[in-house]
């Protein structure tokens, strides 16, 4: 009895870790860089605040993702996937959560402090 | 492995299959990549409690490879494969600590070892720490998934205690 409480209390914890962890990635980054990365590689860096709106076509190996900024922000329009995902998330919000596009290898990310050339 | 050993395993087989088909129609309500309530981990964790480790991989590996098979999805062959590999390397062990009364914590433990493991192997293809951010929602889903999951699978043994039994089989032998 003693011991399933133990397993309890850590499933529990694992719950609140979870929770805390939510809630440090949805945290405002307050930057207006964004990169997008493919297979680990920097493609292109946009200062949302400052860029004009425009299309970008990603292709990746036969499948391609259609990315639009419009008025400061960016999403992924178009996606040859299956599950379209990435889609569905609309535009990019303002925190520490990426967009990731798991079949085309995509991530649409502001730019952490700190972190800046690190991924370069 | 005897013929009635292999017909159960590959009616669960079935049983698995056809759930994941069905869910995998019905659109999930939080767009994030991996969150999903896996419903077919219902006889995943059910045939964990109630056959050998060797068949037990036998029946994850079967379901894993025709879901991605029927569902088109080869992309996620990797993630699911990698989750499901990991969470056996973690519930095999854990069923024999953790007993049928609380089995839904074994799930729960299961779904997180999935979740480490899809989350390692998004992480290698990706070659970005970026996808590491839905590490802590992942966490979140599987315990909740894996909570209610675990349940379902507690229900069905304590209502079919000696169907598919294998002490119950193996005293037929």
């Amino acid at each position: 009895m003693k011991q399933s409480k133990l397993w309890v209390v850590l499933c529990a914890a694992i719950l609140l870790l979870g929770v805390a962890g939510c809630l440090w990635v949805l945290r405002p980054t307050g930057g207006d860089t964004v990169e997008i990365l493919q297979d680990g590689k920097l493609l292109y860096t946009l200062d949302l605040s400052r860029s004009e709106d425009q299309v970008i076509e990603i292709p990746y190996t036969g499948s391609s993702n259609i990315i639009q900024v419009q008025d400061g922000k960016i999403r992924v329009l178009e996606a040859e996937c299956p599950d379209q995902i990435c889609v569905h998330m609309g535009y990019l919000s303002d925190t520490g959560l990426p967009i990731v596009c798991l079949p085309n290898r995509l991530v649409i990310q502001y730019q952490q402090a700190g972190t800046d050339g690190a991924t370069g | 492995m005897q013929t009635k050993r292999l017909t159960e395993l590959a009616l669960l087989a079935t049983i698995a299959l056809t759930i994941f088909m069905v869910e995998s129609k019905i659109p999930n309500p939080i767009p994030l990549p991996g969150v999903k309530l896996g419903l077919a981990n219902i006889v995943t964790v059910y045939a964990v409690y109630r056959f050998r480790p060797k068949e037990v991989i036998l029946l994850l590996t079967t379901r894993i490879i025709l879901g991605a098979v029927f569902g088109g999805n080869m992309m996620a062959l990797l993630y699911s494969a990698a989750g499901g590999a990991l969470c056996l390397l973690g519930m095999l062990p854990l069923h024999r600590l953790i007993p049928e009364k609380a089995l839904w914590i074994s799930s729960i433990l299961g779904a997180v070892f999935h979740n480490i493991g899809q989350m390692t192997a998004a992480i290698l293809v990706m070659k970005s720490l970026g996808v590491a951010m839905y590490f802590p929602f992942l966490l979140v889903s599987g315990c909740c998934a894996g909570y209610f999951t675990g349940l379902c699978a507690q229900f069905l043994l304590q209502r079919k205690p000696h169907m598919m039994n294998p002490a119950q089989t193996l005293a037929e032998r």
